[in-house]
């Protein structure tokens, strides 16, 4: 058992990095592997396999033909004309040239994703959890398996924030731990950007909000010495990480961000979420999900995605290179997602409608064949033509790019739950 | 698609034929066997767990402490734990019926059925958003057998066209088929049959598709029209099976047994306009369509009652209280009640699932003889010189997560000063101020998360106990009804502290805790006030006051 290891302080960092590790591994508490981890050297390398990832959730469903899958020239094709990337034969929307010059050094398009659900709420729901609901079992989400799989026991930082802040489509996002339990569920942003009850409270000193949190477990202690329950050793980790946590508020406060960095990102509210995300992963946070909403574009599809493919394609392109820059895209995979694509046909408003049968994800950083393109669909964008993937296989790959096993089971109750279906295979083509 | 555990085990020795056999025979044999029925309740309980740990050679741990007890006994029936008065007066009394009587009395009184309310609304309401409460509230009070409850909630009671009432099990869940039939069946059964909607259940051979789709052919005919749900007469549930066969399901219950039914015809087209028009007149005028004159829903209540299939029905409420009561059921997961899933005590579980078909139904004799028996007052504590035995003997106590209710309830009575419910107090007044206590309570309850099985204590209920207004505001306060201001305006620190350990743990205070607590103070003894508030935050904290142990 991860909590059960008890370090002095000066060794939890070095500790973390361990576990990060041998994530994955049976793990006794060998202390010879403990101590020759105390090297910087090998300390530094280790941090490096820390797996994070960063979901921009384009929620309400972006349009493949306006950002990864255009058409130009088509009667569907719409306005925007296609471009050229880094990578030689692939084109993506105009609306995109900054993502069209990195695409080359970061990211893998999948553009045969067919995953058959126009409805916003189940759709949004099997892009959540990677699978169909299923009435009997609360599956978790990909945030919570992530924070299970890559998060630390007795991490100081969060293991799963999500922001949302738009009102649209938001009870759709789900943040759900499901059976894995509340200990792996989200920190969820609806209003600001800060989590709430991560700030002491004024009426407290720092001081006796410490001491009383001493005195809490010391009292906790004594009565957990003769008593073996699971659920009591979750309680008393969750005080114990606080103090961690509240330490972390910081990574929330921007202002700690030079302003030429967050010029360089821009004012928007997505554009600081993802800055603020970038903090998070930087910290060690395995999750984090920025929600960009409303992509839904019944009427004036055109309109909608000048704004927000233009907005996405700035930011997600600032986060790439600054990611890169900190040597921290190797180990952190940032995934576009929505619940479905959109029709090609142009319905009377100008608008594109629901449409799940040919849409398109990108994964960029770790993990990832970059400049990869997996899938096609036909010269109108109806169907797919080649390399038809659905949820399960995005998230098999997803699972594979951070070296978790795709197919390992949780177990509820005396029933075997593969991470994905049975049987789903990860798209190679897309892995490094 | 079959999984490969499922081949190991039917090929292992779960799937041996000979296995099988040799455990039907077990049961039958058992169920010749049983102690007589007139044996009190708790006798039986205890009679079986001890021949089990006799077996086993696993010596018991020894009975808990009066406090303990009491503690225990309260959150389970009243949801609360006592005040100070009532921890003082249980603990001095020396009346060798106390225990009895204590049951006896908590039982008698509205919180009991205030607290039933909550548990059985929680269970049985849980993703739905919507609740059952009033009618619970009703049917618990007049201890209406759980039987007719299981009718009412299922086929509706008589005299409620608003569906206002039991109904709403059904109504809530209407929209989605699946889920109706795989709650039904979890809850009313203990039978989770939804592994088998896409394949044969991988874990029981007998359970296959074929299982699944006839339990949902049940519920299929179940329609919901603006706020109400009607039934048809007519319908089948087709299926693809798993070669992609297409196939009409029949009416079938868990055991595989089929119900014939009344011929029924699918109407034709006009027909069905029809139909739909006069469903639309309904919708709009906010009327309920009459009632089926042929009722599928009704033909799972007789065949879950008949007698021969009735065990499904009485085995799964005595595990469900059971593991509410115990911290675990006799069967794990509780959903999981088929022939391959052994229990840790058959015979204790035929004999109460018998009791219960004898005894009408009757919850509160199971709940009163589970509280009363010596394997629900063991200790919680385990010393750790012989090897702690299993959690599934029941030799030790579970320490089990308080429910939101119990929790906002009990922090909120813990934080009452004494006075407030002082023993002077009218039973009517005291009862209303313990009832303003569990709506105070309700708010922090509101943000805490309902525990299952292995639940995880959240960090985000930790942050909101160390950092939220909410807390500080209703916990923490000032006022002369309040804890921390009795404690700070009592002189001597001992009895502060005596006093405090009373109010918020309910027994006597240990020595470690006080010197641990007069450190505490002393460092702040600059700001008694603050350091009381601090003080009580802690132990309110504490994994004393989050479980029941």
């Amino acid at each position: 058992m991860q909590s059960e290891i008890r370090n002095p302080k000066s060794e939890i960092a070095s500790r973390r990095m361990f576990l990060g590790a041998a994530a994955g591994l049976t793990f006794a508490a060998d202390m010879t592997v403990l101590n020759a981890l105390k090297s910087p050297v090998l300390a530094n390398e280790l941090k490096k396999n820390d797996k994070r990832v960063i979901l921009l959730w384009l929620a309400g469903g972006a349009s493949q033909l306006e950002t990864f899958d255009p058409k130009p020239g088509r009667p569907t094709g719409g306005p925007f004309k296609a471009i050229q990337t880094s990578v030689p034969g692939v084109q993506i929307c105009e609306l995109l040239p900054k993502l069209a010059d990195r695409i080359g050094k970061y990211t893998a398009i999948i553009r045969g994703v067919d995953t058959g659900n126009g409805d916003h709420g189940s759709a949004a729901r099997m892009m959540h959890l990677g699978r169909r609901d299923e009435p009997s079992i609360k599956y978790p989400d990909l945030g919570a398996v992530i924070a299970r799989e890559l998060g630390k026991a007795d991490s100081q930082v969060p293991d799963y924030v999500s922001f949302y802040t738009a009102t649209e489509g938001r009870g759709n996002a789900i943040s759900q731990s499901g059976f894995l339990g509340a200990r792996y569920g989200a920190m969820f942003l609806t209003e600001g950007n800060s989590p709430p009850n991560l700030r002491r409270l004024e009426e407290i000193t720092d001081l006796d909000h410490q001491e009383r949190a001493d005195l809490r477990k010391l009292l906790s202690d004594r009565f957990a010495r003769s008593r073996q329950s699971a659920s009591l050793s979750s309680h008393n980790e969750a005080y114990s990480r606080v103090r961690g946590l509240m330490a972390s508020e910081k990574l929330f406060d921007l202002s700690q961000e030079p302003t030429p960095m967050r010029d360089k990102y821009g004012p928007t509210l997505f554009a600081e979420q993802c800055l603020i995300a970038r903090r998070l992963v930087e910290a060690g946070v395995p999750f984090v999900k920025v929600s960009r909403a409303w992509w839904d574009s019944h009427g004036q599809n055109f309109e909608t995605h000048l704004e927000l493919a233009t907005e996405l394609d700035h930011v997600m392109s600032t986060l790439l290179d600054d990611l890169q820059e900190r040597g921290l895209l190797d180990h952190t995979l940032v995934i576009t997602l929505s619940e479905f694509g959109r029709t090609p046909q142009i319905n009377a408003s100008l608008g594109r409608d629901h449409f799940a049968s040919a849409w398109s994800v990108t994964l960029s950083g770790c993990g990832i064949k970059r400049g990869s393109v997996h899938g096609k669909s036909d010269e109108a964008g109806n169907t797919v033509i080649e390399g038809k993937v659905g949820a399960a296989q995005i998230f098999a790959t997803i699972f594979q790019a951070l070296g978790i096993d795709h197919q390992k089971n949780y177990h509820v109750g005396s029933r075997p739950l593969p991470l994905t279906d049975p049987g789903t295979q990860p798209i190679r083509e897309v892995l490094a | 698609m079959r999984s490969p555990l499922s081949k190991k085990l039917r090929g292992g020795w779960l799937g041996n034929p000979m296995f099988a056999l040799a455990m039907v025979l077990a049961q039958a044999c058992a169920a010749d066997e049983l102690l007589p029925p007139d044996k009190p309740v708790e006798e039986a309980i205890d009679h079986y767990l001890d021949v089990r740990l006799a077996k086993d050679g696993v010596t018991a741990a020894a009975q808990a402490n009066d406090a303990n007890l009491l503690r225990r006994t309260m959150l389970d029936l009243v949801g609360r734990i006592p005040t100070a008065a009532e921890a003082k007066a249980f603990v001095a009394s020396t009346d060798p019926g106390k225990r009895v009587a204590l049951v006896d009395r908590l039982m008698a009184s509205p919180a009991y059925v205030r607290q039933q309310t909550a548990e059985l609304d929680a269970i049985l309401m849980r993703g739905t958003n919507q609740s059952l409460k009033e009618y619970l509230a009703t049917s618990l009070e007049k201890n209406v057998p759980w039987d007719q409850m299981f009718r009412e909630m299922v086929v509706g009671q008589e005299g409620d066209a608003e569906q206002k009432g039991a109904i709403k099990f059904v109504r809530s869940r209407a929209k989605d088929t699946d889920k109706l039939t795989t709650d039904a069946g979890v809850l009313f059964f203990g039978v989770n049959v939804s592994c088998a909607k896409c394949h044969d259940h991988p874990l029981v051979p007998t359970w296959t598709q074929e299982h699944y789709f006839g339990m949902k052919s049940f519920f299929s005919r179940t329609y919901d029209v603006g706020e109400f749900i009607g039934e048809k007469e007519y319908g089948i549930v087709n299926y693809k099976t798993v070669q992609g066969e297409s196939k009409d399901s029949r009416l079938m219950f868990l055991t595989g047994e089929v119900l014939t039914e009344p011929e029924s015809k699918e109407p034709d087209d006009n027909a069905k306009k029809e139909e739909k028009k006069k469903l639309e007149e309904l919708k709009k005028g906010k009327q309920a369509p009459p009632a089926a004159t042929y009722s599928r829903r009704a033909r799972l209540v007789e065949i879950g009652l008949k007698e021969g299939t009735q065990p499904y029905f009485a085995r799964a409420i005595v595990n469900q209280l059971w593991n509410r009561l115990m911290g675990r059921g006799m069967v794990m997961p509780l959903d999981q009640m088929h022939d391959q899933n052994v229990p840790s005590h058959p015979e204790l579980l035929a004999w109460l699932a018998r009791d219960m078909q004898t005894h009408k139904y009757d919850l509160r004799r199971l709940i009163r003889g589970i509280a009363l028996s010596k394997a629900y007052s063991r200790t919680s504590e385990w010393d750790g010189s012989k090897e702690r035995p299993s959690d599934e003997l029941f030799a030790i106590a579970i320490v089990r997560p308080l429910t939101p209710w119990q929790y906002g309830t009990s922090l909120r009575v813990a934080v009452a000063s004494p006075e407030y419910f002082s023993s002077d107090l009218k039973e009517d007044e005291f009862d209303n101020r313990v009832k303003q206590m569990e709506g105070a309570g309700r708010n922090i309850a509101g943000s805490l998360e309902y525990p299952g099985d292995d639940f995880q204590v959240s960090v985000d209920e930790a942050l909101l106990f160390s950092n939220s207004d909410k807390v500080k505001n209703e916990l923490l306060r000032d006022g002369k009804e309040m804890l921390s201001t009795k404690l700070t305006e009592t002189k001597e620190r001992r009895e502060a502290m005596d006093t405090a350990i009373w109010n918020i743990y309910s027994r006597p205070p240990a020595d470690e805790e006080l010197q641990a607590l007069e450190q505490f103070l002393h460092k702040h003894e600059d700001q008694p006030a603050q350091a009381w508030k601090q003080a009580i935050w802690a132990m309110l904290t504490s994994g004393e006051c989050r479980f029941n142990y």
